[in-house]
């Protein structure tokens, strides 16, 4: 079975999706368009679910095969994009839409076999500016992320609608961070995965900043300006060792 | 379980001898030995005190030993923290003393030195020279109440080990209270008691500093309790005795 | 004599002036400043040149300090990279604007001031750079007036402004020394007072208003005073002289250039 799930920006289409993931027997596939190089959703399905199969440019005769076997299939459809899937096409699949009420129009309600009620969203699709950058092996001085983020989603680098993004930290942790304008704060949630503490890590994190009138320089300028130089990760990895065969082996701890 | 602490060997050795031959003679016997800094000084042979505690013979202890207020005048003379030309010391000692000190310590230990720690936590103890003020910070049962408080509480310990003052002291503070009330431009006044409780402070001695009589501390860290020892020691055979 | 205590101005020439005003208003007797003339604020010159010319008694905050003995504050100074960066750069073009006389003014500020049992400091007594935040745990903070000898401490550095008194302080201290009997101890301490005056130029307590104390020697009145004035003209201000407009954002917001210091007690041991 497929389902196509679309929606504005900020609705909630992946928050859905995982909701849907946890009440079900796996496997499952899951699959996000329009991610391209920045696959922060799937990275974010995949860390809650290892079982579920991302599908990311992979050949179609694989899909199908998946289809025959009557696993689960999550089509996440980009708020930009157009609904139509060639892959769809004559293939038999549940549409689901998350719009508030308030967004409601014609022809959400035409397209969809459902209709969920999702956040609100006031971004306007004529004005609305994407700006994305992949930010693998970047490690985030954690006090910097917060301020920037603060920043950002307060309006400082233009109007910000939504922001997404997968941050690493220095003690090795990775954090889903999540905002969407008119819901309350900026959502951190810790991944499930291993802590990573030699090196930068060599796994997907990324940023998503959606709204209009970006300054995407000063943003990327600013993102940048938080980011960890080799040695202060090496510095900050080498504590939380230290840390750690402290807790092991609770001799005793120097000062320095 | 008891540990040795130690301060002020001043490059003394026949007094850290005399130390550790104590220590090996308690009955309950002592699992770690700590040194709280002025390893070095003036009035002794100070690479041999190095080298004594760089390397301990079979079956002794590992001495643990920080920083303390000589190491950072040597520190300074060698342009390695601090201010240059180690001025605390050439006002405290002056022209001869800057030589002596510079003369007696080698590149080599003045490297080791470096690499000591400031201070160490262990359970909810510090053990630190001075204290997290300073390597200067002299503690004594002299000093204003509030002060050692204050001292206490950046420890962030129940028990601080000091050795700046070369004293041997127990200063405990069983309890204390502070009213505090808070106004800003958006809040009305807020009052709240703080108190402290059970907190103590120990100068742990002196080992080297006075000739003949050397001074440290054993604490039994489950039961809380502290002793100081005093080592009179000779070197005409007068054999080596506790008081 | 009625007191007006000013701190951390910043270069903010509209924010003094509005402050001045409104002293006068008040009919303050004296006016007292606790430092931070400069830095991050598009005026520097203008500020010195204005606290100089009606000889308000000042002492030297952090930023005065930086830009006399250049920047060497070791990074514990700055609560994040990002704040960090930020304060270079503020440094770096104040250093490059600021006149040779007004360098010298800065250097030649003293530390502390006394006035009768009234003391007045930057950021703490120990430090510059130490900020004495309302949470501070209150033995530390008592320990900080008791430090000066004085009744009232005034000080600045955090930029939100709170009065806090300091009653009730007892201390039981017993000491035993080899050979000697237990001796034991009880400490009473009269009641202390901090003042925290805020800030005039880079206000953190979630508005854009300038912020100041007004206390009364005679009463030991203490008054919290928020004073309005054009932060369009600083913002503006802040984008023509090239300063990044991150400041003039934050400034409009009551949100300062830069967070305070994870760890507030951390003395720099430079």
């Amino acid at each position: 079975m497929i389902t196509v799930v679309a929606g504005p920006c900020g609705a909630g289409k992946t928050t859905w999706i995982l909701q849907e993931l946890a009440q079900m027997p796996m496997p499952a596939v899951y699959i996000a368009l329009g991610a391209d190089t920045v696959p922060i959703d799937a990275t974010r399905v995949t860390a809650r679910f290892p079982q579920v199969e991302i599908f990311h440019h992979r050949p179609e005769k694989e899909l199908l095969q998946r289809l025959a076997a009557e696993v689960p299939i999550y089509f996440e459809l980009g708020f930009q994009l157009e609904t139509d899937v060639p892959l769809l096409e004559a293939r038999p699949h549940r549409r689901v839409a998350l719009v508030a009420e308030e967004n409601r129009d014609a022809g959400w309600q035409l397209w969809a076999d459902e209709v969920i009620c999702g956040n609100h969203s006031t971004l306007d699709l004529q004005a609305a500016q994407l700006w994305r950058a992949p930010l693998t092996g970047q490690v985030f001085d954690p006090p910097s992320l917060d301020e920037m983020l603060i920043e950002l989603t307060g309006g400082a680098y233009g109007n910000v609608h939504r922001v997404k993004g997968i941050f690493e930290l220095p003690d090795g942790r990775a954090f889903h961070v999540d905002f969407v304008k008119g819901l309350p704060g900026i959502e951190y949630t810790e991944l499930n995965l291993p802590h990573w503490r030699s090196g930068r890590p060599d796994r997907f994190s990324g940023i998503e900043v959606v709204g209009w009138n970006l300054e995407q320089e000063t943003i990327a300028q600013t993102v940048r300006d938080g980011c960890l130089s080799d040695g202060a990760i090496a510095h900050y990895q080498e504590q939380y060792k230290a840390l750690i065969s402290d807790e092991i082996n609770p001799e005793e701890s120097v000062l320095a | 379980m008891q540990w040795a602490i130690l301060s002020g060997i001043e490059g003394n050795l026949a007094a850290y001898e005399a130390v550790l031959q104590d220590i090996r003679q308690q009955r309950s016997p002592v699992t770690a030995l700590y040194a709280l800094g002025d390893v070095i000084g003036l009035k002794g042979d100070n690479e041999a005190v190095i080298r004594r505690l760089q390397s301990p013979r079979p079956g002794e202890l590992d001495p643990q030993v920080c920083i303390g207020w000589w190491e950072e005048q040597c520190f300074s003379l060698h342009g390695l923290s601090g201010l240059p030309d180690a001025p605390e010391l050439m006002a405290q000692f002056g022209g001869d003393g800057v030589k002596q000190l510079w003369e007696s310590v080698s590149r080599e230990s003045v490297r080791w030195l470096r690499s000591l720690h400031f201070g160490f936590h262990e359970l909810d103890c510090l053990l630190i020279h001075g204290s997290t003020v300073s390597y200067a910070d002299e503690l004594t049962p002299g000093t204003p109440a509030i002060q050692l408080c204050d001292r206490l509480l950046r420890a962030d310990a129940n028990t601080l080990f000091c050795g700046r003052s070369g004293q041997t002291f127990h200063l405990k503070i069983p309890e204390g209270a502070v009213t505090s009330t808070v106004t800003t431009l958006d809040a009305a006044a807020q009052t709240m008691t703080q108190t402290v409780r059970d907190r103590q402070i120990v100068g742990v001695g002196s080992v080297g500093k006075e000739p003949g009589k050397a001074t440290y501390t054993l604490y039994s860290p489950y039961t809380n309790a502290v002793s100081f020892r005093t080592v009179r020691y000779g070197t005409q055979g007068k054999g080596f005795g506790a008081v | 004599m009625k007191l007006a205590v000013i701190s951390c101005i910043h270069g903010n020439y509209e924010a003094l002036n509005a402050v001045l005003s409104d002293i006068d208003a008040q009919k303050a007797d004296q006016i007292y400043c606790l430092g931070d003339l400069v830095g991050y604020g598009p005026y520097p010159n203008a500020v010195v040149e204005l606290i100089r010319s009606l000889d308000i008694p000042t002492v030297q905050g952090c930023w005065d300090e930086d830009i006399v003995e250049g920047l060497n504050a070791c990074e514990c100074s700055y609560p994040s990279q990002l704040a960090e960066k930020r304060g270079r750069l503020a440094h770096e073009w104040t250093n490059t604007v600021i006149r040779p006389k007004v360098r010298e003014y800065l250097a030649t500020l003293p530390m502390t001031l006394r006035l009768d049992n009234l003391c007045f400091v930057h950021g703490s007594p120990n430090s510059q750079h130490e900020y004495l935040l309302p949470s501070m745990d209150s033995f530390a903070a008592l320990e900080r007036v008791l430090s000066t000898d004085a009744d009232v401490l005034f000080c600045g550095h955090t930029h939100v402004p709170y009065v806090r008194n300091l009653g009730d302080g007892t201390l039981t201290v017993s000491v035993q020394r080899p050979g000697k009997d237990a001796l034991e101890t009880q400490f009473k301490t009269p009641v202390k007072q901090i003042v925290n005056v805020g800030s005039v130029g880079e206000p953190r307590h979630g508005r854009p208003n300038a912020t100041y104390v007004l206390y009364d020697t005679d009463t030991a009145q203490v008054e919290l005073r928020e004073v309005p004035y054009e932060v369009a003209k600083t913002c503006m201000a802040i984008l023509e002289e090239g300063l990044p407009p991150i400041f003039a954002w934050r400034l409009a917001r009551g949100m300062e250039f830069a967070e305070r210091a994870d760890d507030p007690s951390h003395v720099c041991q430079r």
